[in-house]
């Protein structure tokens, strides 16, 4: 058994308590703070593959010497099967966007401490108990516990927006609530249908239990959590139509939160996307209807983010397009396109967070993010400029970037599954997503300087600077040696399907 | 004094018309991307709309023509679209509950 497997988890969790107990007292909490956000990347490195269950409670055909002692009729049974604890899986995949979380943790966390003069102890757990609940979300085998840490993240994720002091950014916490007071039952009462018709809730386990028909596929219990757990997962991940209020919630978030905020998303995304692949995509419409959604958030986020005057706002809408793409793999359903859909997952993660930080340092030294009072910043930071403009080129497909790859793979993926239009509607908001980018630069650093534009007069942090460069090195690395995550993603697809 | 009334009223509406142009200056850019919203949004549906032929070729023609024309008959798109999507809590709530009632209908008792 590995125990760093449960580790990943517990290290952050507890992190997040104690520094909730030390606030105030600023160093403690900084050192505490950098030296949990550098472990967090390197755990997954160290842990080995495997299984964790937790108490030890291992299935029972795992222990002769127990399933000897219990009745035939539960040794011969599936019982035998089912896991009776909540299991932790840790595979390739699961290490790599874990890697990517800590990456993107440890310099939001690091940004975050190095920007603002007041060390708030608070925002420092909420940041460490979401990474450490999508960090569950990643590693468990149980829908339910995965429910659980959901909602663990949705309170981060509403704490952060409530630490940042913008404006109306009580409003848009109250509204994100609301919205998931509808969301998050709807999903809860899905995973309840599930859990009564098979008896587990275990994800293998209900996989078992459908595949070996001891459930009937189509009853239309099973239909109805479908439905449910399939709303759910659209408001978990911020898929139309809860995009509006996604976005909101990154515009309202500071710029380093909001880089981790965007990484929630995206494996909260990805996580329940996997799971309900691995339960329903036996359903013959399950393919069409992820197809549409992620459509729809493609289309619905490019013209939004277009049309906002806000680059905070214009970057939310962007993400959620974005997801669109991943979706895009889940809903071709091959192999091809699942690794592409995920590995366009990992190149949002880091390339969402270069820009979020890296527009976030405009916000520093003018304290707006209204592109129509901007203008005229790359005389203050040039090469820092030239370092966003490579990262909006990657988001938005120009090779040899990583975003290039991962599209050039949904495109592939799309031809040969047969939907020559969904690969041309990929291209399509690609293009009009390099043309959000170049608009949203153009308005903060080309444009002539408006007069009353007032610019801080001291240097962009370094943390930021340094934080900007990693994830352009990465996004480079990515780019130019996609193999380097492709490979173990591709295994995981093909076990998939 | 009726037509002198209209004639004052009507300098009245001018003169608001210019204080509203006043607080939403419309650039080229909002111009430009307006209209790239536009194209995006109509060619992406129409697009979209072509693979009905998985069902039907003769479904597809009739959808991405009858489409195309309600798409274009209501032109400009984009002013309804972003009123549409604004953070309003009432209309956010309306889309939810309302996408919440169509998966659940066509998931239930479209398989049936």
């Amino acid at each position: 058994m590995n125990e760093l497997i449960a580790l990943m988890v517990i290290i952050p969790i507890a992190c997040a308590l104690l520094l909730n107990l030390f606030h105030k007292k600023d160093n403690t909490v900084k050192i505490i703070a950098i030296v949990v956000a550098i472990v967090l990347p390197l755990i997954p490195i160290l842990a080995n593959f495997g299984l964790h269950y937790f108490g030890g409670h291992a299935p029972l055909i795992t222990n002769p010497s127990l399933l000897e002692k219990v009745p035939e009729t539960i040794a011969n049974s599936s019982l035998a099967i089912f896991h009776p604890a909540v299991t932790y899986s840790y595979e390739a995949i699961q290490k790599v966007f874990i890697f990517f979380l800590g990456i993107v943790a440890f310099f939001a966390i690091f940004t975050s401490l190095s920007q603002n003069k007041k060390i708030s102890g608070v925002l420092m757990f909420l940041m460490f108990m979401g990474t450490a609940a999508v960090t569950a979300l990643l590693l468990s085998d149980d829908i339910f516990h995965m429910y659980i840490f959901f909602e663990i993240a949705a309170l981060t994720q509403v704490g952060i927006i409530l630490t940042s002091k913008t404006d109306n950014n009580y409003e848009t916490a109250f509204k994100y609530l609301i919205l998931g007071a509808i969301g998050a039952p709807m999903l809860l009462v899905g995973i309840g249908f599930v859990l009564g018709i098979v008896g587990s809730v275990n994800i293998t386990d209900i996989v078992y239990a459908i595949s070996q028909n001891l459930v009937y596929p189509f009853s239309h219990s099973l239909l109805i959590a479908f439905g449910l757990i399939f709303f759910g997962w659209l408001y978990v991940s911020g898929l139309p139509p809860f995009h509006t209020i996604k976005a909101n919630v990154y515009s309202q978030a500071l710029p380093n939160a909001a880089a981790l905020l965007q990484v929630f998303t995206v494996i909260t995304f990805i996580a329940f996307g996997i799971t309900i692949f691995r339960i329903f995509s036996y359903l013959p419409f399950f393919k069409t209807l992820v197809l549409i959604f992620a459509l729809l958030a493609m289309i619905l986020g490019i013209t939004m983010a277009i049309m906002q005057t806000d680059f905070r706002k214009m970057i939310g809408f962007l993400a959620v397009g974005e997801l669109g793409y991943i979706g895009l793999g889940f809903g071709l359903g091959t192999e091809l396109s699942i690794t592409a859909g995920l590995f366009q997952g990992i190149n949002e993660i880091i390339v969402t967070a270069l820009l979020f930080i890296g527009f976030g340092t405009v916000l520093y030294l003018t304290k707006t993010s209204d592109t129509r009072k901007l203008g005229g910043m790359i005389e203050h930071t040039p090469k820092l400029a030239i370092m966003i403009l490579i990262g909006g080129l990657a988001m938005a497909g120009v090779p040899p970037l990583n975003g290039f790859q991962s599209k050039l793979m949904i495109v592939q993926a799309a031809l040969d599954s047969g939907f020559p239009e969904i690969a041309i509607i990929a291209v399509l908001i690609s293009i009009v997503t390099f043309m959000v980018f170049v608009k949203a630069f153009h308005s903060i650093y080309l444009k002539p300087k408006p007069n009353n534009l007032k610019v801080l007069n001291k240097p962009v942090p370094n943390s930021s600077i340094i934080a900007i460069t990693v994830l352009l090195i990465l996004c480079i690395v990515l780019g130019l040696f996609p193999q380097l995550v492709t490979d173990s993603i591709s295994q995981f697809a093909m076990g998939l399907i | 004094m009726e037509l002198y009334d209209k004639i004052v009223n009507s300098f009245k509406g001018i003169t608001s018309i210019k204080e509203k142009v006043k607080d939403d200056l419309t650039t080229n850019e909002s111009v430009s991307s307006a209209l790239a919203a536009e194209l995006v949004l109509i060619s992406t549906l129409l697009i979209a709309a072509i693979m009905f032929r998985h069902i039907n070729i003769i479904l597809t023609i009739v959808v991405v023509l009858g489409l195309a024309l309600i798409l274009i008959t209501n032109m400009p798109l984009i002013p309804k679209l972003i009123k549409e999507q604004s953070d309003s809590l009432e209309k956010m709530m309306f889309y939810v509950i309302l996408t919440l009632g169509i998966l659940i209908t066509i998931i239930y008792w479209g398989t049936i």
